[in-house]
């Protein structure tokens, strides 16, 4: 019973104190608020928020050629249509001029002897993409389709160089015709390689459908969840620090009370108090933003494995402090720091390659990481099976945290 | 060792590193009577009440409390205490009945008991207008009530109180002095320390008077004071180089002690009567003004100067 009388006086002062609702409720939703208006989360329909259209002015000097109207073809393909804004023109200087004065932003000039190079083995053909440098979304996305084509081309060069080879070691004459098929016919092999029937993407059966507001805002309500959370659980256990130098530990020790009491009726406190923040935090962004977090046990499970890890972390930081005086290096410093390493993965969404895969490995180093980790894979439709090593490493990371800072806690307050 | 006494200490010792700040000391408290402590800072009067609450481990020795070893049975002797710590120890953003409540149930209070008790202790205390008021908006006065309060909620065998008065108005310290004496009329076995030696008088029914970890002398303030015998304390302010003085009077006839702090003398004399002239003699010929002079009847503080060559606030 004095476990919990010591959970309820806890979880009363926590209430009162301005630092949980500001920091511990208050901060993160309006962070996330922030970043949710900065992407156009109330102005826009259910997308969300708008590319603005990139216009394009396509020359094509290879008007004889296949290559040449096959990646006019492709950039005007309606599945573009949102995105670009693609006019023929015959002159690639009038062309430039247009990106010069601003009226395109891209221009994209292909050489008369485009189809000859991509069909040539020794051949060699650049694609010339003039672009308005103030622009980076839309020049990007024309130079990722046109360096598609071109690789695409790169393939059918190859093909036709290793036929000509075996079928001159054959004896066989091979002539432009024949290359020319060989080129078609690997493009049309390359084709349906890509195409719909040999690559699907798809989303899990689960994933809620949501807008591209919510899908940005999502991963950072996540993040900022998991930052202040720890910073809540590491709040909470450190007030047996200001307990102990305000004079009210030493004198709970004066009653018939066990140190296990104290530690236990501290942890129950810190639990109920971060379950609490959690589900305002999830209600609140649900109803606000319209996050979708997921099915209720895996959430639940997620919950679990983040609030064990933090207060193990808090109970680990707080036996390792020698004062309250400290406490400022551990916010600023310690828990702001391992709270960005964890969420830099939400920042760097975008990068793709080697440096993607290292920031995701980066931010598992610090228990933020795997928390938002949980969280994100949560907000993509993931289950309990899913979650669980996540969860897994949480409770391991936790538990252990706890174990020594309750070993340390318990010889220090003997 | 007898445990016929409230408090039973024997051989008590405790060394924090290098530092033996409890040098085996033994005293009994009987059982209804108030005792003090009484010494300067770092006497060791505080860590002797550590380790009566049960928060520090004795190095060597033991105590009993109620017939309860501290070092053996520390449950048993917390539920028979009741510890108002030096520092004010409550939790601020609470209030005074929501601290009482809480702290009621760590002494095992539930119910219509606890909220009985409660209610008693506010009245006792004179806070029962201000229950609901938090603890950090009262005043320094209200806190200390509270923060004595809080030891009177299980109707402790023993209170135990280390040093109540320190940093507070007179008012509030006349109101805490009442309150020991009222608590002794109910019976109450109280353990007091402080450094304000008329506390120590006005209070206890003993007194054990410690330095440097050691109980120097105990009894009763009649036995204290037949120590240093018939003589007078004389309190001296001088215009001069006290140092200077000090020296040359030290050699007076008739003085037997003199120390000096804050430009003040203090002296332990033979009578009054007869050195009083030998040291304005001695001043006028040093060229030093004597413009104050105070002749005290022999008591605590004289005592402390007798047996330790310190005046007690130093």
């Amino acid at each position: 019973m004095k476990v919990l009388d010591i959970a309820w006086k806890d979880l009363i002062r926590s209430f009162r104190s301005l630092f949980f609702l500001f920091f511990g409720l208050a901060v993160p939703l309006l962070m996330s608020g922030l970043f949710y208006l900065a992407f156009g989360g109330i102005s826009s329909d259910d997308e969300g928020f708008d590319l603005s259209v990139t216009e394009v002015q396509v020359v094509n000097l290879d008007e004889e050629g296949f290559g040449g109207q096959l990646l006019v073809g492709i950039l005007q393909d309606e599945s573009l249509a949102d995105l670009l804004h693609v006019t023929a023109v015959d002159d690639a200087a009038s062309a430039r001029a247009a990106v010069d004065r601003q009226e395109a932003g891209v221009a994209v000039i292909i050489p008369s002897d485009f189809t000859a190079a991509v069909t040539d083995p020794q051949g060699q053909a650049a694609v010339e993409v003039y672009c308005d440098p103030t622009l980076t979304l839309g020049p990007g996305i024309v130079a990722g389709i046109v360096r598609q084509v071109v690789d695409g081309f790169a393939g059918s060069q190859i093909a036709v160089g290793v036929a000509s080879e075996r079928l001159g070691a054959a004896g066989v004459t091979v002539d432009a015709t024949t290359e020319m098929g060989i080129a078609m016919r690997y493009a049309a092999w390359a084709s349906g390689q890509h195409g719909e029937n040999s690559l699907q993407v798809r989303a899990p059966a689960s994933a809620p459908e949501t807008s591209a507001a919510v899908r940005i805002i999502g991963p950072i309500m996540a993040a900022m969840m998991v930052m202040y959370v720890f910073y809540t659980a590491a709040a909470s256990c450190l007030s047996l620090l200001e307990e102990q130098e305000k004079g009210t530990l030493p004198r709970l020790f004066t009653t018939p009370i066990t140190r296990a009491e104290v530690l236990g009726g501290q942890f129950i406190s810190a639990f109920v108090l971060l379950v609490f923040q959690i589900a305002v935090l999830l209600g609140v962004s649900a109803a606000v933003f319209g996050i979708q977090w997921g099915a209720p046990l895996p959430v639940a499970l997620v919950t679990l494995g983040m609030i064990v890890c933090a207060i193990g972390l808090g109970i680990l930081i707080t036996a390792l402090l020698k004062n309250t005086r400290q406490t400022g290096v551990i916010y600023g410093g310690v828990l702001t720091v391992a709270g960005m390493l964890g969420m830099i993965r939400v920042f760097t969404g975008n990068v793709a390659g080697a440096s993607g895969h290292v920031f995701d490995v980066v931010s598992l180093f610090v228990p933020h990481g795997w928390a938002v980790r949980g969280w994100l894979a949560l907000q993509q439709g993931a289950g309990v099976s899913e979650v669980l090593p996540t969860v897994a490493v949480m409770l391991t990371v936790g538990v252990a945290f706890f174990t020594f800072g309750v070993v340390r806690m318990t010889r220090r307050l003997a | 060792m007898r445990e016929e006494g409230a408090i039973c200490v024997q051989n008590l010792h405790k060394r924090f590193g290098d530092v033996l700040a409890v040098q085996g000391i033994s005293f009994d408290v009987q059982r209804g009577e108030i005792f003090s402590l009484l010494g300067p800072n770092g006497a060791g009067k505080s860590t002797t009440i550590s380790i009566l609450s049960c928060l520090l481990t004795p190095t060597q020795g033991d105590a009993l409390v109620m017939g309860h070893s501290v070092v053996r049975e520390p449950r048993k002797v917390r539920e028979e205490i009741g510890v108002v710590p030096q520092e004010i120890a409550l939790y601020e953003d609470l209030s005074a009945r929501e601290n009482l409540d809480f702290w009621g149930r760590m002494y095992g209070l539930r119910g219509a008991a606890l909220k009985q008790r409660v209610a008693e202790v506010l009245e006792i205390i004179g806070l029962t207008d201000r229950q609901k008021g938090r603890v950090g908006k009262f005043s320094g006065g209200m806190k200390r009530r509270l923060n004595i309060g809080i030891a009177l909620l299980h109707r402790p065998q023993v209170i135990i109180m280390d040093e109540p008065t320190v940093g507070i108005d007179p008012q509030t310290r006349r109101n805490i002095l009442d309150s020991v004496k009222e608590l002794n009329r109910n019976g109450t076995t109280t353990l007091y320390t402080t450094h304000y030696m008329e506390e120590a008088q006005e209070l206890s029914d003993h007194i054990a008077i410690m330095d440097h970890g050691k109980i120097i002398a105990s009894g009763t303030h009649e036995e204290l004071v037949r120590i240093v015998g018939e003589m007078d304390r004389l309190d001296l302010v001088l215009s001069g180089d006290v140092e200077r003085v000090l020296g040359e009077w030290q050699g007076i006839a008739g003085v037997c002690q003199a120390t000096a702090a804050d430009g003040k003398l203090t002296l332990l004399v033979d009578d009054s009567n007869l050195v009083l002239p030998r040291l304005f003699e001695s001043a006028n010929r040093l060229g030093v003004r004597i413009t104050s002079v105070e002749i005290q009847e022999p008591n605590l503080e004289a005592v402390f100067l007798h047996l330790t060559g310190r005046a007690l606030r130093d």
